[in-house]
């Protein structure tokens, strides 16, 4: 047998563009597998010189599906830059904000379910490629369809309403929020006229769970295994009582048996985490220090969040999480694809808080802004869809950008989809006699588990077709599919 | 084309495909610009950077959609004026959806299928920059004189 090196380029229904190598050996064995992201951004270059109050405005740009994320790292950076730590912002602004992120998780999880994972759960990993898509999904599920798209709607709708638009809008300010929330605003969201209401979503979101419930009660043997492993995990946590947290709170990591390894205050991040670089990635990875770069990778998002967690505060979402844990054994959940049930769980808890919000009367108060002391040091940290997302930034005493340092979500688990990767060619590649296309498709069914964002921000000139190339083991082209 | 054209837009959704910043990009923007600027009713014309899968709830509401985007590839008159039909054509990313892919989910999700036009213009650069090219300019002037010329003469 010869040698090969296979590359899957560009990975389909991810947010972004990378690429994966495989390299098998003589005897038919993976030798190694990775996962490359080849965009490079340097917007923690370019926002220097610029100053502090754009930063929410620019760095956004990162990204079309979660924008509101970094713009709300951003902004929780740059009220340290105003004297204005997370407890002193007006209630109102903080509610507002966090509506806005619900908002933001809700539609961002409801388009990679629906959009993105649903053709693999729906058709099998074996189905042929041009069946796996949302096409295929509205054909023969128009229900599931409507309602992913609806969903989706109902998050961009509730952005657009705070900050204007769906897309890269505006609503924090240093200190607070420029816009107070209107009563015919939140009738949009409660009188179902237009869009079905919040209470149709929180519906929906259980219905959702209940389908990934019956999925996994069919499937159980290969979504437990499939791409699993252990690992740590790492994500917000609430402040008092450890529970989930998606906006302000501790960092907590633990290890794949629940041992704690880190409860920090947010802003203590630096001291406790480094960023490896690789030759063959532009997706630095980060670790925690203490445990090095071999043992302190963690992987972040929906599955850590329900791991790092003590319980949900909605009640919807905190019975859905307590059958979730009992699918292992009330122990740390490492099964990879149970990263969809958890999103799903996720969804419900926005829901349930958007509701909350939405019937709050202190939306629509004009205490908007708060003012400190300025400090030339600021660090907002998030749990953006896809897991922990950091932003710091220095400023001279003019206010201008001195250093940026961003650690996004799929950063964090650089270290993570990589180990997937390799699992899956190991398990799916090695001693096979052909590889086929579905082979090839479980690699980026693991990749797409993690949601990873490549940066979505970034638009393609030119076709860009799913390329697989063989190589032998000098180099040489010996097959190539193109799709 | 089976509808004329009124500036009210009545039930009819016009919608812009490209990107301002990058050159030529921008015809299909600029299109929508100049028809405002005619007095046009601006409810009716949409900008997209990109067609995405939850468009097709947006377009099941309206009997007429035209698509104006930038193409690429030569034009005989620099730009075409065509029916389009709901067709299975897949991309690697659901962030892009070409225009019969979305008809295909409006028909398959709605029950829909809008009477549906696509007007190409033709581009020649797509670096980063605001201005269309004077090429691209012209195109644009020529297709926007014969859209006008489809208006019934009552709008």
């Amino acid at each position: 047998m010869k040698a090969k090196k296979i590359i899957i380029e560009p990975i389909t229904r991810v947010e972004g563009h990378g690429k994966v190598t495989i390299k098998i050996d003589e005897n038919g064995k993976v030798n190694n597998a990775y996962l490359h992201i080849v965009e490079f951004r340097g917007f923690e270059k370019f926002i220097q010189g610029h100053p502090y109050w754009e930063a929410p405005v620019l760095v956004q740009r990162l990204c079309g599906i979660c924008p509101v994320s970094h713009h709300l790292a951003a902004a929780k950076a740059i009220d340290q830059l105003v004297g204005v730590d997370p407890e002193n912002l007006s209630s109102t602004a903080s509610k507002l904000r966090r509506l806005l992120h619900y908002g933001q998780v809700f539609q961002s999880h409801a388009l990679h379910f629906f959009y993105l994972a649903s053709p693999d759960l729906l058709f099998g990993i074996n189905a042929p490629a041009e069946k796996r898509n949302i096409v295929a999904v509205a054909a023969e599920n128009k229900e599931l369809a409507k309602k992913g798209i609806l969903m989706r709607k109902f998050g961009q709708e509730i952005i657009k309403a705070i900050a204007g638009k769906k897309i890269h809008g505006i609503m924090a300010v240093p200190g607070g929020v420029h816009k107070t929330f209107t009563k015919e605003e939140r009738e949009y969201f409660l009188n179902g006229k237009q869009i079905p209401t919040i209470d149709t979503m929180i519906s929906w979101s259980k219905e959702i769970i209940e389908f990934i419930k019956n999925y996994h009660a069919k499937n159980s043997k290969w979504i437990d295994s499939f791409a699993a492993y252990p690992s740590n995990h790492l994500s917000l946590v609430n402040k008092e009582n450890g529970a989930l947290e998606l906006y302000d709170g501790r960092l907590r990591s633990i290890n794949f048996e629940g041992n704690e390894l880190l409860n920090i205050a947010d802003i203590e991040y630096k001291y406790h985490f480094k960023e490896a670089v690789e030759p063959w990635s532009y997706l630095k990875f980060p670790y925690m220090s203490k445990y090095g770069r071999k043992e302190g990778w963690n992987r972040v998002g929906p599955l850590a969040r329900l791991n790092t967690c003590t319980f949900i505060t909605t009640p919807l979402a905190e019975i859905e999480r307590q059958f979730f844990k009992q699918q292992s054994n009330n122990l740390i959940n490492n099964m990879t694809m149970h990263t969809h049930w958890a999103r799903l769980i996720e969804m419900l808890h926005c829901a349930e808080l958007m509701k909350e919000l939405l019937l709050d009367d202190e939306l629509m108060s004009d205490d908007l802004v708060r003012q400190g002391s300025p400090r030339n040091k600021g660090i907002g940290i998030i749990e953006a869809p896809r897991g922990t997302l950091i932003h710091e930034y220095h400023t001279d005493d003019k206010g201008i950008i001195t250093k940026c340092n961003l650690i996004v979500s799929t950063t964090h688990n650089n270290e993570a989809m990589n180990k997937a990767v390799r699992k899956v060619a190991e398990d799916v590649l090695t001693d096979v006699p052909e590889i086929t296309e579905p082979m090839l498709n479980q690699i980026e069914i693991a990749i797409r588990a993690y949601d990873p964002c490549l940066s979505c921000a970034t638009h393609a000139l030119g076709e860009m077709p799913l390329i697989v190339q063989i190589e032998d083991k000098n180099g040489n082209i010996i097959d190539e599919k193109i799709r | 084309m089976e509808t004329l054209l009124t500036k009210k837009l009545d039930n009819i959704l016009i919608i812009g495909i490209g990107n301002n910043t990058r050159q030529d990009d921008g015809l299909g923007w600029n299109f929508l610009d100049a028809l405002e600027k005619e007095g046009f009713n601006s409810d009716n014309l949409l900008y997209k950077y990109q067609l995405m899968v939850e468009d097709a709830e947006v377009i099941a509401n309206y009997k007429t959609i035209i698509f104006v985007d930038a193409y690429k590839t030569s034009l005989e008159n620099n730009f075409s004026f065509e029916k389009l039909k709901p067709a299975l054509k897949f991309e690697f990313s659901t962030h892009s959806v070409p225009p019969s892919q979305l008809l295909c989910l409006c028909r398959d999700i709605y029950q829909k299928t809008p009477n549906t036009f696509v007007l190409k213009i033709q581009g020649y650069e797509w670096d980063y920059q605001l201005k269309l090219t004077k090429k691209a300019t012209k195109n644009l002037e020529k297709s926007f004189k014969k859209f006008i010329s489809l208006c019934s003469e009552d709008s």
